[in-house]
Formats: C-alpha cells, structure tokens, sequence
C-alpha cells in the first residue's frame, strides 16, 4: 500500500461509497510458486476488508511469463484463494480477467470462458472483464468477449465442481499450448458496426464456434 | 447503515507511521518469500494437479495460513518504508463488520450483490468492460455500450481513456482527473444509449 492510496481510501470512506480493493499477486515474482502466491493472496483479500475498509476484494492472479489471469497456474491460486475465504467467510470476492488473445478469436473466448467457469465454481461473486489482448492494446476489447464470461457463469453455477475441474482442464488443453503464437485478434471498430454498436457477422460465427467447443469439453452453454 | 471498522484509515496510517523501518528489497526478496515458503510448509500445503479445490480440509490449511501470513508478517507501505501489523482478533472484528449484501446500481437496472457460498446455482454478478485497459477517446463511448447491451450484464467497469481532449491522460497530471471524470459522463450515456441508464458503474 502506498500513501496515495490511503488517501484515496479517506475520501472514499467518508463520502460512503462502495469501495473495491483491488490486488494482483504475480505467480512467479516475489511470491514464487502457485501455493506461496495463494498464501498470500488470501493474506492480502483479507488485509482488504480488515485494514482498508472494502467492500469487495478485486483478485487477478497473473503469470509472470506470460501476462494473462487465463493459465492454469493462476486458476489454481485464484480458485483456491477463493474457495479458502469463502469456506470461512461471507466475504464478497471478485476476480478479473486478461486472455492473451484479442478480440474475435475463438482462443480469446475460451480463454474468457475456462476463468468464468473456475471463478464461478470456486465461489466468486463477481466477474469482471474481459480485457482482451492482456489489456494492454488499445481498443482491444468488445462487449462479446462478456457475452461468454457471464454465459459460461450462469451455465456453470450450481454443476459438481470435479464435472468443472474436467471442463476446465479440458479448454485449458485447447489453449494454452497456443499462448506461444496467440492470435492478436481485432480492434473493436474491426469487428464491430461502429454506427450500430453491434458484432459484425463474423464475430457471431466465431463466437457460436467457441459455444459447440465448450459444450464438447462438459459445460452445456446456450448460444 | 456499515457499522465502523476496527481499524479506520487513519489508525492504519498511524500504524504504518509507528511500524517497523525494513527496506523494500528486504521485503521483496527475503520477508516474503521466506515466510511464505514456512508456511506453505508447516500446512502442507499441495495443490498438485487439482484446480478448483473440494476437500474442506485444503481449504481450511489454505485460509489459516493466509490469515498466519497477514498477523506474522504484517502489511507494507513503501512509501514510509514501514510495516504495521494487526492482530488475529482485529482481521476478524473487521471481516464481522463488513457488510454482506451490497445494491449495485439504480431503479430497475440494479444487481444484488450478496454472498453465493461455494458453487452456488445462483449466477455470479457480470461486471462488463475493459477493466482499466486503455480505449480511445472516440470510442469510449460506443465499447462502454458495447457492454452495456448485453443482456447477461449486471453491472459495468470502465477502461481507461488514452486521451482527453487530445491530450495524453498521464497520470499525476491535471489530465488524469479530467480524464477520469469523462470516462465517468461517457459511461452513464453508453448505459443510457443501451437502455440501462441505472447500471452500476
């Protein structure tokens, strides 16, 4: 915590608005390895209620190697974190989510797709997203790749957590040998009619595509 | 009405003022991984190949441990180059006295936000949007709806925008705020432009 952010948190408190604490812990960096970085994750969401005054905690476990929420090492901090301070708490949690790749591609939709089935699963209450492109490119993001994030969370509440685990493994197996050579994907004008705000063709087929994938790997999602 | 936490801001500011000097590279390179590496230890701690955890007892382990971390170990600010601490019974004081059930939003687009425990069947709050990445500031407006739109969404993030008035919005800069407060008028009229002017923003 730095003093501009204490500062911010005055402000906040007395004006009594809701207030999220968000934190990132870096599977690799200074915490090292997948449990030490969820001993601390869970250590910081609760310094978040307890020392800053949340009201949610905002998570977003990320890979040092590669930038994004979407590996399966952040899946296991964030799932475990979650699952640890929900099993003892009511604490509202949150996480957030950074594929690597970019909008309208069928990578960045399963990618968004296997975190919001490992949030909902582990017991989150809210999913926040999707940044696409590791948020880091401009425009880089559209309003479908949230389309699946809540369509694969509203499927996946309430299924038998081990039937999840496979899914999730599943999507995972897909993916993840392609962080390597990801597809940048499209800029929202590029996929989107800008006039109409609404996807162009394409993007519809690749999303039904990336639909009849994760319904393949165990989760029945709606189009 | 939020009943008051043990720990106000101003007493954690108290605390960091009169907490322990350590170095930052200390910190970083010793204090943290060395406790977290004992803790990981005495709680045997072992996720092996699972992905979302179901034993109770790894759960448990997993929380004392953290709850270890944070009492043991403290909380840093860099900027004083201190650590302050807690006690056991003031992280859970302050886990009792935080509200539960929040309201996002107004009128007939708002979304409760209340605890689901475990994999519940009721549907985790959709927060749609960029969530800090950075927009264009032609665009802000029609990606926030963009989001706005979709029927599953409960609730919105904004993204940041690259520019305000043509000008770079550089942080620490006058640009910042104004900046901020323009992502903020551009995402109420992209809820309104998508017939969701009560979205939580």
């Amino acid at each position: 915590m730095d003093l501009v952010g204490l500062n911010m948190l005055a402000g906040w408190t007395v004006s009594g608005d809701t207030i999220m604490i968000e934190q990132m812990p870096i599977f690799g960096g200074y915490t090292g390895g997948v449990e030490e970085t969820a001993i601390s994750d869970v250590a910081t969401t609760l310094a978040s209620f307890a020392l800053f005054s949340g009201n949610f905690h905002l998570d977003g476990p990320i890979h040092i190697r590669w930038g994004v929420t979407t590996a399966k090492e952040t899946f296991q901090i964030a799932a475990h974190a979650c699952a640890a301070v929900d099993h003892n708490t009511d604490l509202l949690l949150a996480n957030q989510y950074y594929p690597m790749a970019g909008p309208m591609t069928e990578m960045c939709l399963l990618e968004t797709a296997a975190q919001a089935i490992n949030d909902t699963v582990s017991g989150r209450e809210l999913l926040s997203g999707s940044a696409a492109a590791k948020g880091v490119v401009l425009d880089k993001f559209t309003g479908m790749e949230a389309r699946i994030m809540g369509e694969a969370a509203r499927c996946a509440a309430g299924q038998r957590v081990s039937d999840m685990n496979e899914t999730i493994q599943k999507l995972l197996d897909i993916y993840q040998p392609h962080y390597v050579d990801a597809p940048a994907g499209v800029t929202f004008q590029e996929c989107y009619d800008v006039t109409t705000v609404r996807p162009k063709k394409e993007y519809l087929e690749i999303y039904d595509k990336a639909v009849q994938t994760i319904r393949d790997c165990g989760l029945d999602i709606k189009r | 009405m939020a009943a008051t936490r043990p720990l106000t801001v101003t007493d954690v500011y108290e605390r960091f003022v009169k907490g322990k000097k350590v170095p930052e590279s200390e910190w970083d390179y010793t204090i943290i991984p060395q406790n977290l590496t004992a803790l990981k230890e005495k709680y045997h701690i072992d996720f092996g190949d699972e992905i979302v955890p179901e034993d109770p007892e790894v759960k448990d382990a997993l929380f004392q441990a953290g709850l270890e971390m944070l009492v043991e170990t403290g909380f840093y600010c860099q900027d004083l180059g201190r650590v302050m601490k807690v006690t056991e019974e003031e992280v859970w004081e302050g886990i009792k006295k935080t509200p539960k059930k929040l309201i996002l939003g107004e009128g007939r687009d708002i979304a409760r936000f209340y605890p689901r425990q475990g994999n519940s069947p009721v549907k985790p709050i959709i927060q749609g949007g960029p969530t800090g990445s950075p927009v264009s500031e032609d665009m802000f407006i029609k990606i926030m709806q963009s989001y706005a739109q979709e029927a599953v969404i409960d609730d919105l993030v904004d993204g940041v925008m690259n520019t305000v008035e043509g000008k770079p919005s550089k942080s620490g800069t006058p640009y910042e705020i104004r900046a901020t407060m323009q992502e903020l008028r551009m995402t109420k009229e992209a809820r309104t432009r998508a017939g969701r002017p009560g979205l939580g923003v």
